[in-house]
């Protein structure tokens, strides 16, 4: 009889996510150097602080027309579209400027569930991977982690040499609470009014649902970059019997008993709600990767590079 | 249908309500579930959402097993009320089989061709009375010899019955005590409902065994018979076994040494013919493995005859037997062997090496002489006080008129004429001066058929005896010891406190002119050798008796050998060994102290029982002047008991419900 595995009581003193101590060894140094060599051919030919962006301004690669509004300034008008058609355009121009990363990684009791190694440590070891690339690549890059609240911040930093205090960061932060990635969201926006690259890392269980966080981040022209993190036997339980089921977040409890036909209805709603927040992804144009904690976390960036999602 | 369980409808029904509620409360009461984390309940939330459209489906599959373990519940009840298909109209009973084990059970006449004996039909008859037992019916079975020996607790485990029936009771060699037995079945039924006993025997119980039982309450006061068995209000039932009554059987036989000669012996046998035909027996006496006589014996029916083999030699083997052998034709069949043949011992004689240490006493002298199981030797003192280790090996030292320095040691027995002085083995407190014997211990083997009342003599020391150290005087004169004796552990000594008439002795006494001197002597003799001319070496089996065995102090156990080898142990209290003989032949008794045998004797057994070897069986019993009818009570019932199949049933509703919850379908 398989024991469930998946769900280890779990209490606040015995969290094995709170030791990070070991997360970011010389293992994971060396293996974050190597995805820095291997990202540099994959994307060989990019330049310093030529990331483009959606900003609209002064650069001189054309990016589009529009309407002249009374208080433009003349010299952007195309005058042979206006001798051809009769109407004044303006000339825009793609502006060239310093990309803006903001790592944004769930710490809330959710993410400390997962056996051998809870999804926030996968979470901190792909975030602090992406965070290194974008360091090395001279981007500017900040880590949020956030619960029911953005609990801490890593200053927006530039330079790889900046890695440690990446790692330290991560290893200190304050993790815990329960998932309110609206509101969370509501305070990034507020909080960062230079748009970039919002990198949310999560497993996305927050009973108010993911739909609004995310929205939010696109009404104020961020970038969402959605990871979704999971672990195999959160999916798929071994679980039988007569069980009370304790949510680790709200203390919720639901009183089962767990039948195979039950098991397979978990299942399904399981894969029901990932492809709820991927179908949402795909609706809406956004970067979307979904990975689970069997996966080292350096072939989960080396796929991101691939993919061309994360840097372009 | 009947229901023979052995609780009430009341009761069942408590039982019932009681086990029903705690069935029903088991599925109210909210199971304590274990505790398990999840990361996110909302998943679990909308699955058990889309489950409770089936609700009304799952409190159904729930009921169902609710039904299910009522179902299983109410069965496993009905089956403990016992249905039994078929009608018993008698209530439950308890039951004492007494199972006669007496020695006449032996007889193998249990059928028609002589196979089988009368105990194999009587077990036989006992667990068809056991198997027959109805529901709520509980049953002892009681073994019946010499001794009532309940073999099982009340049961109604017919299986177990009659394993311990085939297992544990097998005939003995003794008559069968049945008031005892009766008594004890009555002690056991005593406040039991419906009590009942069954007495499966061959009927061959003595007459005055049949007539202590009182049916009625007991008497009281001047008119009560203390030994009576109260029977009142239990039923006696008999079941008869038994076909034959050919049976010529030794009912006595016994064998004694001569007082005067020592050497030869007479025999006495008692034979019966117990059949309702003329019998014909070789009778034959054997001494060890040596025939001694043999004879032919023509019996007519009931005949009894007594046989007495006078003057018989004695041999080296001391062990006697008679058999009856049947002569071949017409009157030599014999069903019962048990008392064909009769153990009897000798009792044993040895040659005594005594030492006489005197200055030539012709009266001493010629009073041995005559006694022929002796090997005398003659010193004189000065050659004694020489050379006292000339006393070694002597099994009696003789001292007339001296007493030495220091006793020979053990295990010589010593006898004292006039001892004297410091060295008398008994205190000495003065001189009686023309002494008349007015008292003598008639009881004690020394003074055995003496008379010594006119018995002259002008002197004699008074010994002062301290019956502290076992020191007894066997005659005195008005209040003065003259003749006194004691046991000196294994060695015995005695002192007459005068001494015979010799040359030059100024002392005078007649008493070697009496007949009582030379049967002082043997007596004397024969006490220092453990020979008791009177005791009795032959005992009847099934009774308790008292051997003596000679010089024994300090042992309170002795170990007994049977005739088969088995070693038992038996107390001992004043020298008196209980002896019980369980099975005929010969048996050694030895009592030992720290480890060391200190006393033996060989005793034989038989059955020596009229009444046992009157085999004819007795078709009725009649008990206290009512005569027993036969057990119809139990007349076998053809009754289908139903609580196999209930509980079969029961068992697969069990299995169906395991399987089906622990596949989630009743869940």
């Amino acid at each position: 009889m398989a024991a469930p595995a998946t769900f280890v009581p779990i209490t606040r003193a015995a969290n094995p996510a709170r030791d990070r101590s070991g997360l970011f060894d010389e293992k994971f140094l060396k293996t974050l150097e190597h995805l820095h060599m291997v990202s540099r051919k994959v994307f060989s030919g990019n330049l310093r602080a030529e990331r483009r962006t959606r900003k609209v301004g002064s650069g001189i690669e054309f990016a589009d027309h529009r309407t002249y509004s009374r208080g433009d300034d003349f010299r952007y008008i195309d005058w042979n579209l206006y001798g051809r058609l009769d109407k004044l355009l303006l000339r825009l121009f793609e502006e060239e400027e310093d990309l803006h990363i903001y790592i944004l990684i769930d710490v809330s009791d959710s993410m400390a569930i997962g056996s051998p190694l809870p999804k926030l440590h996968y979470a901190m070891q792909v975030g602090a991977a992406l965070t290194y690339v974008g360091l090395a690549n001279l981007d500017r890059v900040s880590i949020i982690p956030f619960g029911d609240r953005l609990t801490d911040r890593l200053p927006l930093s530039r330079g790889k040499n900046r890695i440690f205090r990446v790692f330290d960061f991560l290893q200190k932060c304050p993790i815990g609470g329960k998932t309110e990635l609206a509101e969370c969201m509501k305070d990034f926006v507020t909080q960062n009014k230079r748009r970039g690259l919002a990198v949310v890392i999560s497993d996305f269980y927050d009973p108010q649902g993911f739909e609004q966080g995310i929205n939010t981040l696109r009404y104020y022209k961020f970038e969402p970059f959605v990871l979704q993190v999971y672990d195999v036997r959160e999916a798929s339980p071994k679980l039988h019997g007569d069980l009370a089921l304790v949510d680790c977040e709200t203390g919720e409890t639901k009183e089962v008993t767990v039948s195979r036909s039950l098991l397979e209805a978990y299942e399904r709603e399981h894969a029901k709600y990932c492809k709820e927040l991927e179908s949402y992804c795909t609706k809406y144009a956004l970067p979307f990767f979904r990975t689970h904690t069997s996966i080292p976390f350096d072939e989960l960036v080396l796929k991101i590079f691939r993919s061309g999602g994360f840097l372009r | 249908m009947s229901f023979l369980g052995p609780i009430g409808f009341g009761l069942w029904a408590y039982v019932a309500l009681g086990a029903a509620a705690l069935a029903v409360s088991a599925y109210i009461i909210k199971m304590r579930r274990r505790r398990f984390e999840v990361p996110f309940a909302r998943l679990w939330q909308r699955v058990l959402e889309q489950k409770d459209a089936n609700a009304l489906w799952k409190h159904l599959k729930r009921l169902v097993s609710l039904l299910l373990i009522l179902a299983i519940l109410g069965i496993l009840l009905f089956a403990a009320l016992d249905p039994t298909l078929g009608a018993v109209d008698r209530e439950a009973r308890s039951v004492v089989i007494l199972l006669d084990a007496s020695a006449s059970m032996k007889a193998m006449d249990g059928d028609e061709a002589g196979t089988k004996s009368r105990m194999d039909v009587a077990k036989q008859r006992a667990k068809q009375l056991i198997d027959s037992m109805g529901g709520g019916d509980v049953a002892m079975v009681m073994k019946v010899d010499g001794q009532a020996t309940p073999m099982s607790r009340f049961s109604n485990d017919g299986p177990m019955l009659d394993q311990i029936i085939d297992d544990k009771i097998a005939a003995s060699d003794t008559p069968a005590d049945l008031p005892r037995a009766l008594g004890a079945a009555a002690d056991a039924l005593r406040d039991r409902p419906h009590p009942l006993i069954v007495i499966i025997s061959d009927g061959a119980f003595p007459e005055s065994q049949l007539g202590h039982v009182e049916w009625g309450p007991p008497r009281a006061g001047a008119h009560a018979n203390l030994a009576a068995i109260d029977l009142s209000n239990i039923d006696v039932r008999y079941l008869p076994v038994g076909r034959r009554s050919d049976n010529v059987g030794i009912i006595a036989f016994n064998v004694r040494r001569y007082i005067a000669n020592k050497a030869a012996y007479e025999v006495y046998i008692e034979i019966q013919n117990f059949g309702q035909e003329p019998a014909h027996r070789q009778l034959t006496l054997y001494n060890g493995q040596t025939a001694v006589d043999t004879k032919r014996l023509d019996l007519a029916p009931g005949q009894h005859v007594r046989q007495i083999y006078p003057k018989i030699p004695g041999g080296e083997d001391n062990q006697l037997r008679a058999t009856l052998r049947p002569v071949d034709g017409p009157g030599g069949t014999d069903s019962f062997a048990l008392d064909d043949t009769a153990y009897a011992l000798l009792p044993a004689r040895k040659k005594q090496k005594v030492l006489m240490v005197t200055s030539d006493n012709l009266f001493l002298e010629g009073a041995l002489l005559v006694y022929d199981n002796i090997d005398p030797l003659k010193v004189s003192p000065a050659e004694y006080a020489a050379k006292p280790s000339i006393a070694d090996g002597m099994d009696v030292v003789i001292f007339d008129d001296y007493t030495p320095d220091a006793l020979p040691p053990p295990p010589a027995s010593l006898l004292f004429f006039h001892p004297t002085g410091e060295h008398s083995p008994f205190a000495i407190r003065g001189m009686a001066q023309t002494p008349h014997i007015t008292e003598i211990d008639e009881g004690h083997p020394v003074m055995r058929w003496v008379t010594m009342s006119d018995v002259y003599m002008d002197k004699s020391e008074v010994f002062a005896p301290d019956p502290k150290k076992g020191e007894s005087t066997l005659a005195r004169s008005v209040t003065d010891p003259i003749i006194v004796a004691k046991r000196d552990g294994r060695r015995k000594i005695l002192a007459f406190g005068f001494s015979l008439p010799a040359n030059g002795r100024d002392s005078a006494t007649d008493l070697p002119m009496r007949v009582a001197f030379p049967m002082l002597l043997v007596n004397t003799l024969d006490w220092f050798a453990g020979d008791q001319a009177d005791l009795l070496t032959t005992y009847a089996t099934g009774q308790r008796e008292r051997v003596p065995l000679d010089g024994v102090v300090g042992a309170t156990e002795a170990e007994v050998k049977g005739p088969d080898g088995t070693i038992t142990h038996t107390p001992v209290l004043d020298g008196l060994a209980t002896f019980y003989g369980q099975k005929v032949g010969y048996y050694d008794l030895t009592a030992k102290a720290n480890g060391k045998a200190i006393a033996s004797i060989s005793l034989a057994a038989n059955l020596a029982s009229a009444s046992e070897s009157d085999i004819a069986p007795s078709s009725s019993l009649t008990l206290g002047g009512k005569q027993l009818e036969a057990p119809d009570a139990f007349a076998i019932t053809h009754s289908q008991k139903l609580w196999i199949y209930l509980l079969l049933l029961a068992t697969g509703l069990i299995v169906m419900e395991w399987v089906t919850y622990h596949r989630r379908i009743t869940v």
